[in-house]
C-alpha cells in the first residue's frame, strides 16, 4: 500500500503539481522566477561551491535522461567495449563533483551573514534534500554495480509505465530500500520545483545562442499607428482567409473520419473475400510453423538425453548456458570437486534469466530484481525478492564410446564412478526428468 | 540611412558644484528600496578619484565593453555566447558588494531608549542586509572632495597615461585641482548589457534609445552588470534582478524632464532629442581608438539636412519630435559647436550621454604669480595647465589631446570673448586672433554663451511630445488602457522588434 502510493501516486501528484505549478507561476508571478544569485553578497566561497555543483549535477541528469527517454539508444552505447565502465566512472566521479559542490554551497548559506540575508526556508530544505538525494544514488550506484545498464530493464519500463498511463510497480515493488529511498527523493524534488529556487532550471537561456546581439523594441507612435493602419485591412482579409481555410480544412479532416466510420458501418463487419482468405493463408502459415517449432522441441524431448557440453568446456566460474526439457533456460558450472553442477538458470521470483557468473560467494545474479543464488544448493539469499531455490536439474556424464559413467537426479545420490583421467574426455548431458538412465 | 531618434543629454561639468542633488533626488524617487539601498543610478564623482564602485574604470578587472582587434566584429570583452553559459554558474567579471559599499542605518531608537547613565547614548551603525551592527568602511561617494589623496585620488586609473613629474604636479599642494563627474546611464547606441543580456530582456526603445531591464524577463543572471563598462546596471540582491537608471521615462513621457535633470541646482544638464543613422551602428565602432569621437559624429545626422528630415519621415518618426531634433540643445553642443564629449567612448559603446569637459581648473599661474591672458601667451598655458589635457583626454576622448584642447581653446574664447565686450582690457586684434585660433566666430561665441550661462528651463530641456496616449490609441481603446503605463501596455506589442 505504501509502495503503492510511493511508486504510482507519488509520481502522478509530482509530475501533475510540476506541470501546473509552473506553468501558474510563469503565467501569473513571472517576476519571482530568478536564479536568486547571492554571488553579489558573497563570491569566494560561491566559486568553489557553485561551478562544481552545477558541472557535477548536470552530467549526472543528463545521463539519468537520456537513459530514461532513449533507452535504446542508450543501451547501444552501452554495447561499446569499455562503455559500460566509462559511464560509470564519469558517473560516479561527477556525483562525487556535486556533492563536494553542494556541501560547500550549504557551508556558505549557514557561515555567511550576507547570505543567510538572503536565504529562505525553502532554500534550506532544496538544499538539504538535493544532497540526501545525490549521497542515496551515489550508495546506490556503487552498492548494485552497473545501474547503467540494469536501469534500462527496471526503472525505464517503470518510468515509461507512468508515462503511458500503465504504471507497473512490479518492476520497483523488490528493490533495495537503498534505490526505493533515491526514486522517492526524486519524485520529491519533482514536487517541489514550482515553489522554489530549483525552477530556474527551466530558464536555461537558449535563445541567446541564435538572438541578435542588439534588441530594440518599438512602443509607439506614428511608426506604429501608420503601420497599424496599413495593415489592419490586409491583416484582417489575411485572417478571415486563414481561419476560413483552417476551418474548411478541420471540416474536412472530420468528415472524411466520419465518412470512414459510417461506410464500414453499413458495409458491416466482413471485409471482403479476397483479403479474407489473404488473412487465413497468412494464419495457417503461421500455424505451420508454429507446428514445425513444436515438433522439433518434441523431437529433441523424445531423446532421454541432451548434450550440454563437453566437459573441458565447464568452468568454475562462468556457468554456460543450456536449454532443458522444459524450454526454460539453466547453467552448468564445473563443481569445485571436478564434477558437473547443474542448475535451472530461471529466477524463481518472476522468471529472468540469472546472470552466468559468479561472485565471491559462489553465487549468481538475477539483474531484474537482484536476488543472488547461492549455486550449490540453488537458495536465494535473504530478503531477496526470489524466495524458492532455483531447482537442481539431472545429469549424465557419458564418456568417448557412448557409455553413462556418471549421473545424478535432482535430490538423489550420486550414480556410478569415474576416472578423473578420463573426465576430459566425457561429455555432459541432461536427463529427462522421471526416467531411468539406459 | 536608417534614422532614428535618441532623447540624449549633456552634463556641463564646468556648472557642476557637487552637491549631489542630483543623485539624492533620484535615490528618493527610485531606489529607496530593500536590495537598492546601494544602487545609485546617478552618482556624482570627484576626479581625479577611484569613483563608484571602486575602479569602476578597471576593465582589465570587470572586463566591461566591446573589444576590437583592428578588423573584423565587435567583441564583447566579458564573454561570447559560448561562454556566456557556463557563467552562469559563476560569474568571474562581477562586481561584488564590497566594490560598492555595505549600506547602513544608525540605531536612532537607541537615542531614546538607552538608560540613564555616564556616557552619551551612541546611534550604532547597522547593516541594512544583515541587520548586525557594521563598522562603515566605504560610502557612495566615500572619496568625495578627496583629490590628492594617495588611497583615491593617486589610483585613478586615468593617471596611468601622465609622467611621474606631471602626477607629481598634479598633486602638490599648492595646485591641488579636481571637478566633478555626475553620472547616470549613457543609454547607449550600442549597449554591452543588452548584448550580453541572456534573457533578452534588456533593450532599447524604438522611439527615444532609453535602455531598460523587463523586470519580468530578467532571470538575474547579472551578465550585464559584468558587460556595462561604466558599473551603471546594479543586481538588487533582495529581488534577485538587476536594475538600471530609467532616464525617468514615467516623467518624459508626461511632458517632465528626468528627476536629476530637475533637481539640479548648477543647471548643469540639458537634454534633447538627436537624429542618427542606426546603420552605421555599430560600424562607427570599428576604427582606431584616436578616431572614435569624431566616428562617433559621423553617425549623428543634422536635423535641418532636407534628405535627412525626408528619411526621419519615412521611418515613422513624428513632426514634433523632429521639430525638438532641430532645437535640440544637444545637437548644438555635440555637433554644431563641437564642445560635449563622450565619457571613454574607447569602451566602444556609443554612449549617448556627453560632457563639456571642465575649463575651470585648466588655466595656469605663470612666473609672477598673476594669470597670464595676453593673446601670444594665453594657449601656451592648457599645456601646462593644471589639470593635464592628458588627463582629460583620457576621459573623454580616448587619449586623443587634440580632441580636448580644440574644446578648451573654444571655451575660453568664449570667456575672453565675453570679458572683453564688458572690459575692453585687450585689443580687439588680439580677441580676434583668439577666436581665429580657437576655429569660432563672435556669432558662434554668442550662442554658445546665451546656451551656457543664460538659458531657460525650455531651452535646457527640450523635450520631445512621446504621445504615449497616441501609442495606447493605436493598440488598444483609450477607455481600456485607463491607468495603464510603462509596459504592461500591450503583450503584442511589447513582443514586436526592429
Amino acid at each position: 500500500m505504501v509502495d503503492a502510493f510511493l511508486f504510482v501516486g507519488l509520481p502522478y501528484i509530482a509530475i501533475v503539481t510540476a506541470v501546473i505549478g509552473c506553468v501558474w507561476r510563469a503565467r501569473t508571478n513571472r517576476f519571482s522566477m530568478s536564479s536568486r544569485s547571492s554571488q553579489f553578497l558573497e563570491d569566494r566561497k560561491l566559486l568553489w561551491g557553485s561551478a562544481p555543483w552545477h558541472i557535477g549535477i548536470i552530467v549526472v541528469l543528463l545521463g539519468h535522461i537520456l537513459a530514461g527517454v532513449l533507452p535504446q539508444v542508450w543501451s547501444s552505447i552501452l554495447t561499446v567495449p569499455g562503455a559500460l565502465i566509462a559511464i560509470e566512472t564519469v558517473g560516479v566521479a561527477c556525483a562525487l563533483l556535486a556533492i563536494v559542490g553542494l556541501s560547500a554551497l550549504i557551508y556558505r548559506r549557514v557561515t555567511s551573514a550576507r547570505v543567510q540575508a538572503v536565504t529562505t526556508t525553502t532554500d534550506l530544505v532544496v538544499v538539504a534534500l538535493l544532497l540526501v538525494q545525490i549521497v542515496l544514488g551515489l550508495l546506490s550506484a556503487v552498492h548494485f554495480r552497473y545501474g547503467s545498464a540494469w536501469s534500462t530493464g527496471t526503472v525505464v519500463p517503470y518510468f515509461w509505465g507512468l508515462v503511458t498511463f500503465r504504471p507497473d510497480m512490479t518492476y520497483v515493488a523488490d528493490f533495495p530500500m537503498l534505490f526505493k529511498l533515491h526514486l522517492v527523493g526524486a519524485w520529491f524534488i519533482i514536487l517541489l520545483l514550482p515553489f522554489t529556487r530549483l525552477m530556474h532550471l527551466l530558464a536555461v537561456p537558449l535563445q541567446y545562442l541564435w538572438r541578435a546581439p542588439q534588441l530594440v523594441i518599438w512602443n509607439t507612435t506614428r511608426r506604429r499607428q501608420h503601420a497599424v493602419a496599413a495593415t489592419i485591412q490586409a491583416d484582417s482579409r489575411r485572417a478571415f482567409l486563414k481561419g476560413a481555410a483552417g476551418v474548411a480544412g478541420a471540416t474536412g479532416l472530420m468528415a472524411l473520419g466520419v465518412s470512414e466510420k459510417a461506410l464500414n458501418f453499413f458495409k458491416g463487419p466482413h471485409p471482403d473475400p479476397e483479403a479474407d482468405s489473404a488473412l487465413l493463408q497468412k494464419k495457417l502459415q503461421r500455424l505451420q510453423l508454429t507446428a514445425e517449432e513444436r515438433s522439433y522441441e518434441l523431437e529433441r524431448q523424445r531423446n532421454d538425453m541432451i548434450l550440454v557440453a563437453r566437459y573441458a568446456e565447464l568452468a568454475e566460474n562462468k556457468g554456460r548456458y543450456f536449454i532443458d526439457y522444459a524450454m526454460a533456460p539453466g547453467l552448468a558450472f564445473k563443481g569445485k570437486d571436478g564434477l558437473p553442477l547443474v542448475i535451472s538458470a530461471k529466477c524463481t521470483h518472476l522468471g529472468c534469466t540469472v546472470g552466468s557468473e559468479l561472485d565471491a560467494q559462489g553465487r549468481v545474479m538475477c539483474p531484474c530484481h537482484i536476488s543472488y543464488f547461492d549455486v550449490q544448493t540453488g537458495k536465494p539469499n535473504d530478503g531477496a525478492p526470489a524466495k524458492l531455490p532455483l531447482p537442481q536439474v539431472g545429469w549424465a556424464l557419458v564418456d568417448s564410446t557412448g557409455k553413462v559413467v556418471l549421473s545424478r537426479k535432482p535430490g538423489e545420490s550420486m550414480q556410478g564412478k569415474v576416472d578423473a583421467a578420463l573426465l576430459p574426455q566425457c561429455s555432459l548431458y541432461i536427463t529427462k526428468p522421471g526416467r531411468g538412465i539406459a | 540611412m536608417d534614422v532614428r531618434a535618441h532623447v540624449s543629454v549633456i552634463f556641463h561639468l564646468d556648472k557642476c558644484i557637487g552637491c549631489h542633488t542630483c543623485s539624492v533626488a533620484c535615490k528618493n524617487v527610485w531606489t529607496d528600496r530593500p536590495g537598492a539601498e546601494y544602487m545609485w543610478w546617478n552618482n556624482v564623482e570627484t576626479k581625479p578619484g577611484t569613483g563608484f564602485p571602486t575602479h569602476w574604470e578597471n576593465q582589465n578587472k570587470f572586463n566591461g565593453g566591446w573589444k576590437w582587434n583592428g578588423n573584423g566584429k565587435l567583441e564583447m570583452r566579458c564573454q561570447n555566447k559560448a561562454d556566456a553559459f557556463l557563467k552562469l554558474f559563476y560569474n568571474p567579471n562581477q562586481p561584488n558588494l564590497d566594490d560598492y559599499y555595505e549600506p547602513f542605518t544608525y540605531k536612532y531608537e537607541d537615542l531614546f531608549t538607552a538608560k540613564a547613565g555616564d556616557d552619551q547614548p551612541t546611534a550604532i551603525p547597522v547593516s541594512l542586509i544583515t541587520g548586525e551592527p557594521m563598522e562603515i568602511k566605504s560610502g557612495p561617494n566615500w572619496d568625495d572632495d578627496l583629490s590628492g589623496s594617495p588611497i583615491y585620488a593617486e589610483n585613478d586609473l586615468n593617471l596611468d597615461k601622465l609622467t611621474e613629474e606631471e602626477r607629481a604636479q598634479l598633486f602638490e599642494v599648492e595646485r591641488l585641482t579636481m571637478f566633478y563627474l555626475p553620472r547616470i546611464c549613457n543609454h547607449c547606441a550600442n549597449p554591452t548589457c543588452v548584448a550580453a543580456c541572456p534573457s533578452g530582456a534588456i533593450y532599447k526603445r524604438g522611439e527615444d534609445g532609453i535602455v531598460l531591464i523587463n523586470q519580468e524577463k530578467c532571470r538575474g543572471w547579472r551578465a550585464c552588470v559584468a558587460a556595462c563598462p561604466y558599473k551603471k546596471i546594479y543586481y538588487n540582491w533582495k529581488t534577485g534582478k538587476s536594475e538600471k537608471c530609467i532616464l525617468c521615462f514615467p516623467r518624459l513621457e508626461t511632458g517632465q524632464p528626468p528627476a536629476c535633470f530637475h533637481s539640479c541646482v548648477g543647471r548643469i544638464r540639458y537634454l534633447g532629442v538627436i537624429l542618427y543613422d542606426a546603420d552605421r551602428v555599430p560600424d562607427a565602432m570599428k576604427v582606431h581608438d584616436r578616431a572614435l569621437v569624431e566616428s562617433q559624429r559621423t553617425t549623428i545626422l543634422d536635423p535641418h539636412d532636407p534628405a535627412v528630415v525626408a528619411a526621419a519621415r519615412k521611418n515613422g518618426i513624428s513632426e514634433e519630435f523632429i521639430e525638438s531634433a532641430q532645437k535640440s540643445p544637444v545637437f548644438q553642443y555635440v555637433m554644431k559647436w563641437k564642445l560635449a564629449l563622450p565619457l571613454h567612448i574607447e569602451y566602444r559603446t556609443m554612449p549617448m550621454l556627453f560632457y563639456v569637459p571642465p575649463l575651470l581648473p585648466v588655466m595656469g599661474k605663470s612666473a609672477n604669480g598673476t594669470y597670464e591672458h595676453s593673446a601670444d601667451g594665453f594657449f601656451t598655458s592648457l599645456a601646462e595647465s593644471r589639470l593635464p589635457i592628458k588627463y582629460l583626454a583620457s576621459l573623454f576622448s580616448a587619449g586623443n589631446e587634440q580632441v580636448v584642447e580644440a574644446v578648451m581653446k573654444k571655451l575660453m574664447a568664449v570667456r575672453y570673448y565675453k570679458r572683453w565686450q564688458s572690459v575692453r582690457d585687450m585689443a580687439e586684434n588680439d580677441v580676434q586672433k583668439i577666436l581665429r585660433e580657437a576655429q569660432t566666430t563672435p556669432e558662434e561665441v554668442e550662442e554658445i554663451y546665451a546656451m551656457t550661462a543664460i538659458p531657460t528651463q525650455f531651452q535646457r530641456y527640450v523635450l520631445p511630445p512621446l504621445q504615449r496616449e497616441e501609442a495606447i490609441q493605436s493598440t488598444c481603446s483609450p477607455e481600456a488602457c485607463k491607468g495603464c503605463s510603462g509596459f504592461s501596455l500591450n503583450p503584442t506589442v511589447l513582443g514586436e522588434r526592429a
